[in-house]
């Protein structure tokens, strides 16, 4: 369960980054970077 | 304006942020030192009882105190770390008891992985400071659930193992929900079977939990005992209203399963009890949430609460300060012990060392915790 849910989240961050890195809007690219935070120590195991 | 440049900037901004914030989430699973009194005999762990905890954040010490043959007491201090006098009174009662006769196991954190997250949006302390003569000590103030790292998902709805009892999702990680345990369960419930085990195989004459609760909580400054246990807890009543505390006495509800003061004293001998005190900290109805708050209780709302009757404890501006809380608890212990022994000859237990409820008001916590070396 715990690698399916680590899959899933990797799989968001990776995406979420991408589109950070594509997006034109600035505003979007800050909104990007706050929900890579929580996800990135989610996919550290780190609550 | 945006372009790969800056999304570079910005992703690199947030890396510091995941960094720093990280940083923060990992010193919550360092754990306050706790200094082994002169007392301790031998410290064993809960995975002594069930091994598939070792190695996880579930395996906590117990602290053990032997003297000459007689009876025997377990105290469980942590089973929610966000009720703060039941770890202190554990501790003090660590740092400071010697047994002569019988045998009184302690143990400080009975969740420890409920200690290394809190709760979220409750805005709770990270920890807690204690003035000593020898500087600070800093205490862990942490959730009253295990941490979702070590038992993920929860159920909508978690069904009590031995009874069938549905309670909500959430409370699959609260230990005093998950006795008698089991040890193919849940990582709470394996905690909880660690205990029992504990209990079964040294026959331990008493248990008692320590808690705290809410001031708006009807059952507070209170003993819950399980109706073996009591004729002792009627006479710790009696004993601590000579001593001018103030506590009520509650039985077990029968058909309120998994906490300690029904499911230990149903499912081995120990006489089971559960004690109560009152921390705003954890209140619904509280103002600001910080150490002020749990060190001393003083909150504003509470006193305004308490003058339009809706609080269960007295409440004024002096608050219910730890030391106050920690030496309700110490007292009763001693007192449950105490009766014990007096009732029944081969269950006595003869110790030193505890202070009593008016030393700690007058000399405060800071007096009883050892310097850490």
């Amino acid at each position: 369960m715990m690698y399916i849910y680590l899959v899933i989240l990797f799989y968001i961050l990776c995406t979420v980054i991408l589109n950070l890195l594509d997006e034109k809007s600035l505003l979007k690219q800050l909104n990007a970077a706050l929900v890579i935070i929580p996800l990135l120590l989610r996919v550290l195991l780190i609550k | 304006m945006a372009n790969k440049k800056t999304g570079i900037l910005i992703l690199f901004l947030s890396l510091i942020i995941a960094f720093l914030a990280g940083r923060e989430f990992l010193n919550q699973r360092k754990l306050e030192p706790i200094v082994k009194g002169e007392g301790v005999t031998e410290i064993q762990k809960l995975s002594d009882y069930l091994p598939a905890l070792k190695g996880t954040r579930g395996d906590s010490d117990i602290y053990v105190f032997r003297g000459e043959e007689g009876g025997s007491a377990l105290i469980l201090g942590g089973t929610h770390p966000n009720e703060p006098s039941s770890l202190m009174s554990a501790v003090i009662m660590i740092e400071n008891l010697k047994v002569f006769k019988g045998t009184i196991y302690i143990i400080p954190r009975a969740n420890a992985s409920a200690f290394t997250h809190n709760d979220p949006q409750e805005g709770s302390p990270q920890k807690f400071h204690i003035k000593t003569d020898f500087g600070e000590r800093w205490f862990r103030y942490g959730s009253r659930a295990t941490n979702p790292l070590d038992q993920w998902p929860d159920p909508d709805i978690y069904i009590h193992a031995a009874s069938g009892q549905k309670l909500s999702g959430n409370e699959t990680r609260n230990l005093n929900r998950a006795y008698p345990g089991r040890v193919d369960g849940t990582f709470t419930e394996k905690v909880a079977y660690a205990i029992v085990e504990l209990i079964k195989k040294n026959d331990i004459n008493m248990t008692i939990d320590l808690h705290e609760a809410s001031p708006e909580y009807p059952v507070i400054n209170a003993i819950v005992a399980h109706e073996n246990a009591m004729p002792i807890s009627s006479q710790v009543v009696m004993n601590m209203e000579f001593d001018d505390i103030q506590i009520g006495l509650e039985p077990s509800p029968v058909s309120l399963r998994g906490l300690t003061h029904r499911e230990l004293g149903d499912y081995t001998n120990t006489y089971a009890v559960l004690m109560e005190t009152a921390n705003a900290a954890q209140g619904r109805l509280r103002g600001k949430t910080d150490e002020n708050l749990v060190l001393t209780g003083i909150d504003p709302t509470y006193v305004k609460a308490q003058k339009i009757g809706r609080l269960f404890v007295p409440y004024d501006d002096n608050g219910h300060p730890l030391e106050e809380r920690v030496g309700r608890h110490l007292s009763g212990i001693v007192q449950h012990i105490v009766v014990m022994g007096e009732n029944e000859i081969d269950k006595e237990i003869i110790f030193e060392g505890i202070p009593t409820y008016s030393e700690l008001l007058e000399n405060g916590l800071g007096k009883y915790l050892k310097e850490i070396k």
